[in-house]
């Protein structure tokens, strides 16, 4: 059992998405990093969509009321268990009564979310066929709503034995994708590409874009050149997913994030491929992005490239946690 | 105005590699709707389809995996389009008490000035049809509803508004619709009501679905 | 240090998840091999080629297979010694530093995974044996420590 201590830090319940519900309007939520869900998952011998708590905003602190193994992943946030600093992307043993405190995001890394996950899963409802928390409309994940002081959360398999003290190399580190020291996002032109003038497109893959502090899990708004439709586009409600890229008509493009409706109206420019998703989802408020325009086949390869990655991470840790090397004097 | 569906052949778009979009051509209409009903229960059955979504004369398909054999599924979405027969459904008729203007429609004096309508012909316009519930999406239990008069027709705004609350009537280019719960919109709030859309417990959650249909009755005009 | 048949196969099997093309275990009386042949792993019996000789050893002196030192933490499998973690700019140690018992010392990265190379008492480190980044075998010196 873990007790929040922070308050206002927006901390979630996330798995990897509520599926198969748009058609009542309910999208899909879901962790922003879902590779780090994923990982912390499997370092600790859960299925991989098991739900997590995603952390976006520090410092944040959680008491374990009991003996826990836990694994961290996302961004490092130098994590302390009481006063011993923890590794990064690691799983780790927690004792009754100790603090688990995640500072500020640090070092060169361009990440901004931290994901906590615990053996078997954090035990909340499922709703619709997932854990993920639906904030619009208030339901799923813990209560319907964001973490608060005081609120107390299980791990579905508090009792699980769990083989921890290691950790995997960072994404980022194996799947690099960066562009000037930015972080980079393939994107698939959209259906209204070609209604935006040349100039626009050009300026589009060209430029650096800033995600502005009015962006959170609903949508990434950016700033940069102004994109400029060749006629006015008033398209008919239809359907979207996390990552396309809508054009209001200030011409300033907006990134549907996990929490976006799952339909809309506004031109669509483009989508950020899922293979990518997890890469926006870490990009902090205030940094820039460069987009990469990429090809339908190229798209599905790079999906099957983050899938091969997992499923690698699965192996070795499946490996290790039955044949665990000790490696000490 | 340009619209993405001018011309005659249903266009077939990509949302990443996480879903496709299909669009009917022609004029927004209820058969077409139809057409895309029967075209959404057909596309459900196929393998790579994880779920097939209805919007106002079109349908998002997502998939369980992207395919590598793009080119067959579209051909095989346009092939289904030519030969499904229109779904019709004659649902249960909802009917809506409004409050319109004044504090429950902060927008009203936007779509006056856009229309050129007083507010007492927008709200005579708005509250005579019987609206076909075409589609759910935006968020849980919102209803999509076609019929709308086209003399009610007011953009989308600039910069859509944080948060507008749960029973909010709105109008969205030539579309209209109520709110199921708060957060943020695009569309012009012109009034009121109260109703219980969705229930997670529920099953099917969504209160109403496509074909049931929506009367918005004049409950009084605010100043 | 002589492997039962059962640890050279899940040696075997680690090496398989990572790209190390051939492994030689030294071991008193009996050296082992192990190579790539296509996407196996396979032992090599003398003359025998892998399809890549990428050296799995470290360096060791002939003389001293192991090159141990009383206080030698070695590698428990074969891997790639790291100084620092990949998100760190800084080493764990260095040359004088005084650790703890538990003491993080450097990681083997086997493939994806991270494993920590700790510090069983508590000591000051004398040497840092493999390079940050050398590719070493099982058993493989890699941290000398000067125990108090």
């Amino acid at each position: 059992m873990i007790e929040i201590l922070s308050n206002a830090a927006l901390a979630t319940v996330q798995d990897l998405g509520r599926l198969g519900s748009l058609r009542f309007g309910v999208g899909t939520a879901g962790a922003m990093d879902d590779l780090a869900l994923a990982a912390g998952n499997l370092l600790l011998g859960n299925e991989a969509g098991a739900a997590g708590i995603e952390i976006p905003v520090f410092p944040f602190k959680v008491r374990f009321t009991d003996d826990c193994a836990f694994a961290l992943t996302g961004a490092d946030c130098g994590a302390r268990l009481d006063a011993t600093p923890l590794l990064p992307w690691w799983s780790h043993q927690a004792r009754a009564g100790q603090v688990l405190t995640l500072g500020l995001p640090q070092g060169a890394q361009r990440a901004s979310r931290a994901l906590l996950c615990l053996p078997g899963g954090v035990d909340v409802p499922e709703v619709l066929g997932s854990r993920s928390t639906q904030m619009r409309g208030a339901f799923g994940g813990h209560e319907g709503r964001a973490l608060r002081k005081g609120d107390v959360l299980r791990a579905a398999e508090p009792e699980r034995a769990c083989r921890t003290g290691f950790g995997l190399v960072p994404p980022a580190v194996a799947l690099p994708l960066e562009i000037g020291g930015l972080i980079a996002l393939r994107v698939l032109p959209g259906a209204e590409y070609l209604g935006f003038d040349a100039a626009s497109r050009d300026a589009f893959w060209a430029s650096e874009w800033r995600i502005t502090a009015q962006s959170d899990r609903y949508g990434y708004r950016l700033a940069g050149e102004v994109l400029q439709p060749l006629a006015p586009m008033e398209l008919r409600s239809h359907g979207i997913v996390p990552g396309v890229i809508q054009v209001p008509h200030n011409g300033q493009p907006i990134i549907q994030m996990r929490d976006a409706q799952p339909s809309g109206g506004y031109p669509k420019f483009g989508a950020v491929i899922e293979a990518d998703l997890w890469r926006l989802g870490q990009a902090p408020i205030g940094s820039r992005i460069r987009f990469i325009e990429t090809r339908w086949e190229e798209a599905v390869a790079a999906l099957e490239q983050k899938e091969a990655w997992l499923a690698k991470v699965a192996r070795m840790v499946a490996l290790h946690r039955s044949a665990p090397m000790e490696i000490a004097a | 105005m340009t619209s993405s569906t001018a011309g005659s052949a249903p266009t077939v778009s990509l949302l990443g590699t996480t879903a496709l979009l299909f669009e009917a051509p022609g004029a927004m209409a209820l058969d077409s709707q139809q057409r895309i009903w029967a075209l959404a229960h057909e596309a459900a059955g196929w393998p790579e389809v994880r779920e097939a979504v209805p919007g106002m004369n079109n349908l998002m398909l997502s998939f369980v995996h992207p395919p590598r054999a793009l080119d067959a599924l579209k051909a095989r979405l346009d092939a289904a389009w030519e030969a499904v027969a229109p779904l019709t459904r004659e649902g249960r008729v909802v009917e809506l008490p409004v409050r319109y203007g004044g504090a429950s429609g902060p927008h009203m004096a936007d779509v006056v000035a856009h229309t050129g309508l007083s507010v007492e012909q927008i709200v005579e316009l708005h509250s005579a049809p019987l609206y076909p519930v075409y589609a759910l999406g935006s968020h849980p239990g919102y209803c999509y509803l076609g019929g709308m008069d086209p003399r009610l027709a007011t953009p989308r705004r600039k910069v859509p508004v944080l948060s507008i609350p749960g029973g909010a009537v709105s109008i969205g280019g030539a579309q209209t619709g109520v709110s199921a719960s708060a957060g943020p919109s695009g569309w012009n709030t012109i009034g009121s009501t109260t109703m219980a859309f969705f229930d997670p417990a529920r099953n099917p959650p969504a209160t109403l679905q496509p074909g049931d249909r929506i009367r918005f009755l004049v409950e009084g005009i605010e100043p | 240090m002589k492997k039962t048949a059962h640890e050279l196969r899940e040696i075997a099997g680690w090496m398989a998840e990572t790209d190390i093309g051939f492994l030689e275990l030294r071991m008193p009386g009996a050296t082992v091999r192990l190579g790539r042949r296509s996407e196996e792993v396979v032992t090599l019996d003398d003359g025998q080629r892998a399809d890549a000789q990428v050296d799995g050893r470290a360096g060791a002196p002939d003389q001293n297979p192991a090159g141990l030192h009383p206080d030698t933490v070695t590698a428990g499998s074969v891997g790639v010694f790291l100084h620092a973690h990949p998100c760190a700019t800084a080493p764990f140690v260095r040359t004088g530093t005084e650790v703890l018992a538990g003491q993080t010392l450097g990681l083997l990265r086997i493939g994806v995974l991270l494993l920590p190379v700790v510090a069983s008492r508590a000591g000051t480190v004398a040497a840092l044996r493999a390079g940050d980044g050398a590719t070493v075998g099982y058993g493989a010196p890699l941290v000398d420590l000067h125990s108090f």
